[in-house]
Order: structure tokens, then sequence, then C-alpha cells
């Protein structure tokens, strides 16, 4: 059914853009990907467009469908992207899909599997009584952890027992929010291991601790943001006049289960750095080159996560309602995103060469690009987001070059350009539920915890328009000012 | 020991009434209460991918379980036993092991129903985690319908009354001395016990070696020892020697005796060892076409 489905895209696809296709069947055309930009016509993202579209959209409209048949809907838009392009590029389209797979996909799986794998074995004990003081304090270290353990690893680390300290409270609900703003997005800034839009960059040649420029920037929000917060919070905490209920003697103090996860955490961050520090050359798999270093780094990686599943105790997996549901859902979207967003990358790539010239001539301002990202990864996933932006910045200054000699020039001559779009994409991941993947994790938890939250546009209306985007708004005027 | 208190797990498989009625012999063993359980898994309703959580979908599907206790509390209740019902909303095996120890109940029953050769291979992934996850409660795989071959013809089996003749398979461990003590407990419940034992025979043995005999003989004063146990408390026991691949020989046994139930004393294998290895106990709760009770 879905080739059926696919044949007919590519029938149209073709009798649309048959002379992009008679290019490409030229001999000898095609290879290392650019030419293929320059060939592919801009509809052949269109399967991208559909399954962000379904990833923003189908949760609203049709949940329960969605939670069932998310994976069919992944796989019918890759087979949308895949089909018709293998048919009508033959080899090099076969190529750029393999090539996304290895070197993007298989890698930043991995990384969230480990990440989540290890922060799930990390289960903080205790009483705490939710004051506005403590709660910022929790979001403060939510925050900072989030950068070093993911956004995904430090929301699932703190939101329950944020819920805990607060479950005698009567609104909650904003400080979910606020936690979505900080731990699940905002704190993810600072290192490619934050966020998955970083560790892409990473994995396309931005430097590990080229990240840590981003530092003014994302103080600055934590500081608007978290102050807003505070306020907030103790307004609400004055006005419900509530008393935590009296431990009788019986106070559980606070402790961390399954420490030994953040032996294996520092595992993650050491092979991380190895690998963007080593070279000790590539080996070629199938076509794919790929370093040695990147393959250790992945072989650690896989090594942390099993020692920790090995090493924890299965009561703290349990306590912490520990589930690979969220992994399993992950890899099954991301397969389909990165699958259909070759054509978008390639397309960039070509930069001016390309299809989407408009758009890299539209978008030529560090504010442009700080906006342009963030819009998208508001109601997109960040990560393709970002590196669709990537691409478009490497296409506009650097058009043709290849990526391993682009990514340093543009790191050296127009750095802010990358600024913009990394705090861009990690940022405004907080702008909506579906901006990134721990939002839906954390409201999940919330909700089944008894937190009632906010619908999606209640979300926007109320929080994170005249929240984040006032405070991005200033962030403009100071850090992408044109 | 005494067995007051029972945990019954449930999916809402076709026959779970059924299911409770064979268990209501256990009255006359001293039970007082069944807990009904039912946990909805999170997976149902919980990461709805970049959606959230289906609170609507929850509340059907707890609305569902409330009902449907209800109705089976009416037939456990004109049977004199009580009833407490739990509905929540977590990982299966975790949550039915949170509930078991918070209530302190005697013995956990999870159930497997009719199931085809194939499916076998596959599902009762919740009712095996929970026999890998249960270190100090008993758990009773109750089957209450399966098809079983007999002589070469698919038969449709109920198990109406798992406790009347059970098969104790012993291999003298402290699991096996527990599993004693539980047979004991219950009497009212069991009319006759098989305690059998089965000898592992290497194709390298010796069999007229005369360690083997005393193999042999230590075993039988052994069985006898547990029958004497078992007739002083008032059930009718018989000692069953066997010899050879040991899951195969009480399933032989199991098949031959027309026992009800197997029962075995579970030793707890780490993850790893389980995952390499397998286990005995867990691999007749799979293949046996009786229920089978695991005590830790």
């Amino acid at each position: 059914m879905i080739r059926a489905k696919s044949v007919i895209l590519f029938s149209l696809l073709c009798s649309a853009g048959a002379p992009s296709f008679a290019l490409a069947s030229d001999p000898g055309y095609g290879h290392g990907g650019v030419n293929l930009g320059e060939a592919l016509p801009l509809f052949s993202g269109a399967p991208f467009a559909g399954m962000l579209l379904s990833i923003a959209l189908m949760p609203l409209f049709t949940p329960k469908f969605w939670h069932h048949h998310f994976g069919k809907v992944a796989a019918f838009w890759a087979a949308a992207t895949g089909v018709p392009m293998v048919l009508a590029y033959g080899g090099p389209g076969v190529y750029e899909i393999y090539h996304v797979m290895m070197v993007d996909y298989v890698p930043f799986i991995l990384l969230l599997w480990a990440l989540y794998t290890v922060s799930g074995g990390i289960l903080l004990r205790g009483t705490l009584r939710g004051t506005p003081a403590v709660n910022s304090l929790m979001l403060l270290i939510g925050t900072a952890l989030a950068s070093w353990m993911g956004t995904t690893g430090a929301a699932m680390l703190m939101i329950r027992p944020f819920l805990r300290a607060n479950n005698y409270r009567k609104n909650r609900s904003f400080m979910v929010v606020f936690f979505i703003f900080l731990v699940a997005n905002i704190g993810g800034s600072l290192t490619p291991l934050g966020d998955p839009p970083l560790f892409l960059g990473f994995l396309h040649g931005v430097p590990f601790t080229w990240t840590f420029n981003l530092l003014p920037v994302m103080l600055t929000v934590v500081a608007i943001v978290l102050g807003i917060y505070f306020v907030m919070d103790l307004v609400m905490y004055k006005r419900e006049g509530a008393t935590a209920p009296v431990e009788a003697g019986n106070k559980d103090s606070l402790r961390v289960d399954g420490s030994l996860n953040f032996l294996y955490l520092a595992g993650i961050v050491g092979a991380v750095l190895m690998s963007g520090v080593f070279d000790r050359g590539s080996i070629n798999i199938f076509g794919a080159h790929r370093a040695v270093a990147d393959l250790v780094r992945d072989g650690i990686l896989v090594l942390m996560g099993i020692l920790s599943l090995m090493t924890t105790a299965t009561k703290v997996r349990d306590d912490n309602d520990f589930t690979w549901t969220p992994m399993l859902e992950v890899s099954y979207l991301f397969a389909g995103i990165f699958i259909s967003m070759v054509p978008c990358l390639l397309i960039l790539k070509a930069g001016s060469k390309g299809a989407a010239a408009f758009l890299i001539e539209g978008v030529r301002e560090p504010a442009h690009f700080f906006w342009a990202s963030g819009i998208l990864s508001s109601f997109l996933d960040n990560a393709p987001t970002y590196l669709t932006f990537f691409s478009a910045a490497l296409g506009r200054f650097y058009p043709g070059m290849p990526e391993s000699l682009a990514v340093p020039k543009l790191l050296a001559e127009n750095a802010i350009f990358l600024k913009a779009i990394s705090c861009g994409s990690v940022f405004m991941g907080a702008n909506s539920y579906i901006g990134n993947a721990p939002n839906f994790m954390v409201r999940s938890i919330a909700e089944e915890a008894g937190t009632p939250m906010p619908s999606f546009f209640g979300y926007m209306i109320k929080y994170s328009i005249p929240i984040l985007c006032t405070t991005f708004a200033l962030v403009t005027l100071i850090f992408f000012r044109w | 020991m005494s067995i007051t208190k029972i945990l019954f797990a449930t999916k809402f498989s076709e026959l779970n009434l059924d299911a409770i009625k064979s268990l209501l012999d256990l009255k006359q063993a001293g039970m007082e209460e069944i807990i009904l359980t039912h946990i909805i898994p999170r997976d149902e309703v919980a990461f709805v991918p970049f959606g959230g959580y289906l609170k609507d979908e929850e509340e059907r599907l707890r609305e569902e379980a409330r009902i449907r206790f209800e109705d089976w509390q009416d037939d456990i209740g004109k049977a004199g036993v009580g009833v407490k019902v739990f509905i929540e909303v977590g990982d299966p095996a975790p949550e039915i092991m949170k509930i078991a120890e918070a209530e302190e109940v005697d013995l956990i029953v999870s159930g497997i129903t009719e199931r085809t050769d194939l499916e076998k291979l596959w599902v009762g992934s919740h009712t095996l985690e929970l026999l890998r996850r249960s270190t100090s409660i008993p758990v009773l795989v109750s089957k209450y319908m399966v098809s079983c071959d007999i002589n070469g013809e698919c038969v449709r089996r109920r198990n109406e009354h798992p406790f009347h003749r059970p098969l104790f398979a012993a291999d003298w461990s402290p699991p096996s001395e527990h599993a004693l003590q539980f047979i004991i407990a219950l009497q009212g419940a069991v009319r006759k016990v098989d305690v059998a034992h089965v000898i592992a025979l290497k194709a390298s043995s010796d069999h007229d070696h005369p360690e083997w005999k005393q193999v042999e003989a230590e075993s039988r004063d052994r069985l006898n020892y547990y029958c004497d146990l078992l007739r002083q408390a008032g059930i009718e026991a018989e000692p069953h020697l066997a010899a050879g691949h040991t899951a195969s020989e009480i399933l032989r046994l199991s098949g031959e005796l027309s026992s009800t139930m197997t029962i075995l004393g579970t030793t707890g294998k780490d993850r790893v060892h389980a995952f390499f290895l397998g286990s005995l106990s867990q691999h007749i709760a799979e293949t046996s076409d009786v229920p089978t009770l695991l005590i830790p």
C-alpha cells in the first residue's frame, strides 16, 4: 500500500520536475551530494513537511490514532521520500539516504539511548518542601545538569522530585511549564550533550567546546525566566497560604540512588569529547566514511548504557518509572525524520544554486536565523530544524564547499550565525509542547501525577508568548542585533 | 504459614471469572480475601509522541475495569470471600509486586488463558517478568483453559480444581523446603500430592557406580521423608523418582499422573544467568498445560 502511494507520488514528482530528473540521470552526475542538491526540485521536501506536520498536528487532533500508528506514519513519509529518490537517482539517491542514517541517525540515537539509560538509573529520593526558593533552586540545578546529561535526562531525573515537593500546592501547572522552559530546553544549550540539535552540529564538525560560547546568551535567558518564575511562585505561594503537610517525625532525607551512573555519565561526556579531539583516520562502511574515533565513541556509549543496565538496582528504575517507550518512539520517529529531510538538506547545502535560493537570500542576518530557526523549532522538532538552518548558513556563505572545509570557516568568519541558529533551535523548542521531545514526556508525567497542564494553545497564550517571546526579543537586541 | 490473602492480577482476558472460581477451593485452606488487580500499562495512555497523556483514555479503561470487577465481586462475595480492588496505571510487573508487598499477600495469581503453540513463545511477558521479580511471594501461573495434544488430537482442557492433585517437583533446595511448607498450608484444598524428584543423568555417567546408587538411595529417602511430612499433615502423598532431563521428566510425570498443578521451588537467578541459561521454573511455567505454582 505504502509502495503504491509512493509510486504515485514519484510519478507526480517526475511529471513536475522532469528537467531536474533528466540532469540526475546523466552519468557521473549526483555524486557527493552537492550536485544532487542542485538537481532536486523544491517539492521533493514535501514529505519532510508532511512528516513534521504529522508530528505537529496528529497528537492534537487524532491523539489515539497517532499513539498507536505513529510508526506507520513515519514509515510512510520516509518511503515517500526514499522511493522516488532511489528510483530517480539510483545509486546517489541510495547513498544519500544510507549516509544520513549511518553518519547522523545512528550516532544520534546511540547518544540519546545512552543518556536516557544512564540518567534513568539515577533516582533522587527524599522529602522536599516546594517553597519558591526551593523550587527555583531545583530548576536551577536541573538547568545546569541539562547540558551534561541531556535535557531529557535532566528532566526525567528532576521532574518527579519536583512534582512530589509541590504536591501540596494548589497551583502547580505554571511550575511544570517553567520546568519545561528551563530544564527541558534552555538548560541544554551549553554542550552537544545537552540538546539533540547541538549534537547534530557536533557530528557535522562543530567542536565540543564551541557551544560554551553560548553561555552569555544562556545566562541572560535563565536569569530572566527564572526571575519571572520566582516572582510568580512567590505571589502564588502567598496567595495560596499553603503549608506543607507536617511530616510526623519521618522526614525522608535527600539522597541519590544509582549514583554509580554519574560515573557512566562522565564516560559518555569523555567519549563525546574524545571523538572531537582525536583523529585516527576513518573507515569506509559500505561507502559511508566514519571516523575511527566516532566508532569508538559509539562503542563506549553502548558500553556505558549496558553497564548502567547491569549495575543499577531494578528497584531504582522501577521507582523512576523507567520505560523504554519514549526511547522507542523517538527512534521510530527520527528514522522517518532523518530520511525525509535528506532532499531539504541537500537543496539547502546547494545554496544559491539550489531550489531554495530564495530562502537563502531571504534569511540574511543573525536575527533572521535566530527567529527563523526558533519559530520553526517551536512547532517542528528542533533537531532537524537546526540542521536545516545549519545547511542554509553553509549554503549561503560557502555554496558547494565540502562540509569539512565550510564548517571551520563558518565558525571563524561568521560564528554569530551559528550562535543564532543554536540559540534559536534550543531555546525556542520551549515555545510549544511539540518543540522538543522532553516537553511531551514532562507533560505526560505531570498529568499522570495529577497536575493539570494547560492545553496546547493555553501553554502558548498564557506562558510561552508573553514570557519567552519577550525574553527572546530582548536577547535579539542584546546578542543578535543587525 | 497460612494462605489467607491472594492477589489476582488480570488483563481481562476471557475466562478470568472461571479462573477465579477455580481458586475458591483455597477457601478450604483458609483463604479470606482476594485482591483483584488490573494494571493499565502506562504505555497505553502515556508518552504519546509529542502529545502527552491520554487522560480520557485512562478514565475509560479505569471505568471498564471497575465495572468488570464489580460484576466479579458479586460472584466471589457469594462464596464468602472478601474482595478488594486495585486499578492502577504503571508498569504491570513492578506495580503488581508493589501492591502485593504492601498488602502482604500470601500468593500472587497471574493468568495465562488459552494460547496457541506459536503465541506461547511470545506472550505472557508480564507474567514472566513477575516470576523473575517475585523473590519472596509465591506466584501461581493460572491456566484455566489450555489446548493440549492428547494422542495427536488437540484437546481443550479446563483446569477447574487446580489444587486437588498437584505434582511437587522437589530438588531439596531451601525453596523446595518452602514449597513443602506451602503445600502443608494448602491442607483442605489438596487431596493428594505426587512428590517427584528428577536425577539429572549425564551420558558419560557410569550408572552402576556405587556413587550413583548412593544418590538414588538418598533421593528415595528424601522423597519418603517429604511424603511422611505431608501425611503427618493429613495430606495423601506418593513419591516418584525419575531420571533424565529435568524439565521433560517433570512435564512427563505431570501428564502421566494427571496432575492438576505443578509446584516448584525457584532459586533466584540474576538476569544474565537467566538470559543465557534459562530457568527451569520459567520453562515449566511456559510449557506445562497445567497451572504452575512457583515458590521462592
